[in-house]
């Protein structure tokens, strides 16, 4: 390809990055405009960038611009996308690294329940059009030979995402959603699943603890009679078996797996 | 790759989400096909793919890319296109399109649609990875064209020229967006009229129709308002050049309620009906 045209959009995308430095060296490649100055055309494109960027990253966050108000939100937005030019070639996926960007630039970092936030808010995204796949349904399991149940690895469906949480993120999502004042920030550990249901809304709830020790043993590719013997640490021996069906009954039924093993 | 006519598939509309309620519990008979956009589709699955099924069903559908950048200067990002076949595979579209520019530089995305120079060697560039592109696909594209606020000084031919060589020595079809000739003839100061003029008659294969905003002194390709005027005006003297065209009304902002749009698609037909009957 010819270095000149290389060169040129080297320099016109600078320049609409609002480096004052290439503006100045883009400006001779310009012809004079017939109704205004190559710099005022050249600022409809600055702005179109920073303007698009910024209605993507709020399409996308809609709670926590809202919970962190005008000011910061737009602070956020400009720090991101500064700091991230995008890689992507889909609008949908700009904001991926916002989360990880808030949890190390202040004053997001000393509030840490706003990356919380916003790690909840693209899980709901990733989770709206995640993959699809057919469901394992609990009969299908009913139908399995009582002695192949040891072995049985349940897979979870591509929309199932863990959301650990340190802060009560969750907590302030849903008062925002709900047009409530947001609860004061309180530490406060949990584990939220989302998932897409059968009829592909998104849905998420708090995990019970033997709930986390299984979806932790299942997806690090533990087995049926692997489980079972972990979580006698909660329960006597004769009942675990109860509890762990009782599990996978719950999940099949809520539409978080796709195969038994 | 074969050489195909043109097809005509009639009156259509951007497949938008906040109608998506209305389509599907009554999809509408004034439709005659929709245009999705390519990278809103490249997910998963989820109820944007289930949507998109449903329409399909339906209606044809043709698809519209942002991200091709097939003026970038960055190698054809083989990703992408493997997605973009991909969708085509399933959706089985009538047409893919995208855009007569470049979208970024260096791997990092504007997310805007950015003019070339009107030069020689920018359509030698362009030529050479439309021919890529559309032996990747299997297929011909369609290549719709801008609406600008600068010019190059490096350019030294019209817009519609540099247009035109391209469609024609690369193969490729064109989409027509009247609004965006409207735009960039007000903006650069040259007659649409010549731009209709120096497009070849069989390249054009779509059209969109849109409106634009008014800033002072430059007019801003926003595709947030009804079809202007100027816009309808320009619509009948393309199709009077060009014959029956598939035509939609392409609005990306401020979208209105669906029967607001369905009742700009019927003035399309009046006007698409009063050129070809009088050309």
């Amino acid at each position: 390809m010819s270095t000149a045209l290389a060169e040129l959009q080297k320099t016109f995308f600078a320049s609409m990055r609002d480096v004052a430095a290439q503006t100045e060296q883009l400006m001779p490649s310009l012809a004079p405009g017939r109704h205004a100055t190559p710099e005022i055309g050249l600022a409809i494109y600055q702005n179109a960038y920073s303007s698009r960027l910024r209605e993507a990253l709020g399409n996308d966050h809609p709670l926590l611009g809202k919970y962190l108000g005008d000011t910061l939100w737009q602070q956020l937005c400009a720090g991101y996308i500064d700091a991230h030019p995008s890689k992507v070639r889909s609008l949908r996926d700009f904001g991926a690294s916002l989360p990880g960007y808030m949890t190390v630039t202040e004053p997001f970092s000393v509030n840490p329940q706003t990356a919380e936030l916003a790690q909840f808010e693209r899980r709901l995204l990733d989770c709206f059009d995640a993959a699809d796949a057919p469901l394992a349904t609990w009969q299908s399991l009913l139908a399995t030979p009582p002695e192949l149940w040891p072995t049985l690895c349940p897979q979870f469906h591509p929309s199932v995402q863990l959301h650990r949480a340190d802060w009560n993120s969750v907590e302030i999502w849903r008062a925002l959603k709900a047009e409530q004042v947001p609860p004061e920030p309180n530490a406060v550990s949990a584990n939220w699943l989302l998932w897409r249901d059968p009829e592909l809304v998104t849905r998420f709830r708090c995990l019970e603890p033997d709930e986390t020790q299984a979806y932790a043993h299942f997806c690090a590719g533990g087995d049926f009679a692997g489980l079972c013997e972990a979580l006698q640490e909660r329960h006597q021996a004769e009942t675990v078996p109860g509890v762990a069906l009782g599990l996978l009954q719950r999940w099949s039924v809520e539409g978080w797996l796709t195969a038994w093993s | 790759m074969q050489t195909q006519p043109r097809p005509y598939l009639g009156f259509g509309l951007g497949l938008r989400a906040q109608h998506l309620g209305e389509i599907l519990a009554h999809p509408p008979a004034a439709v005659d096909w929709f245009e999705i956009i390519s990278e809103n589709f490249m997910v998963g699955g989820g109820k944007p793919r289930r949507n998109l099924e449903f329409v399909r069903e339906r209606y044809p559908v043709v698809m519209h890319g942002v991200s091709l950048s097939i003026g970038g200067s960055d190698p054809l990002d083989q990703d992408y296109l493997q997605k973009l076949k991909q969708l085509a595979f399933e959706v089985e579209p009538a047409w893919i399109s995208d855009h007569l520019c470049w979208t970024g530089i260096d791997g990092v995305n504007s997310h805007d649609l950015l003019p070339l120079p009107y030069s020689e060697a920018a359509i030698k560039h362009v030529v050479a990875r439309v021919s890529q592109v559309q032996e990747f696909l299997g297929r011909e594209i369609l290549l719709e064209n801008l609406s600008s606020y600068v010019e190059f000084s490096g350019s030294d031919m019209p817009e519609w020229q540099f247009v035109a060589e391209i469609a024609q020595r690369s193969g490729c079809r064109l989409l027509l967006d009247v609004n965006n000739i409207q735009v960039s003839a007000h903006n650069h100061g040259f007659n649409p009229l010549d731009y209709l003029a120096g497009i070849p008659i069989d390249r054009v294969w779509q059209i969109h129709l849109a409106g634009h905003s008014v800033h002072g002194e430059y007019v801003i390709d926003t595709h947030d308002h009804a079809v202007p005027n100027s816009v309808w005006s320009l619509y009948g003297a393309a199709i009077r050049r060009f014959g029956a065209v598939s035509t939609m009304i392409e609005r990306d902002d401020h979208i209105p309620p669906l029967p607001e749009l369905l009742a700009e698609l019927a003035q399309a037909r009046a006007v698409h009906e009063l050129a070809i009957a009088s050309p």
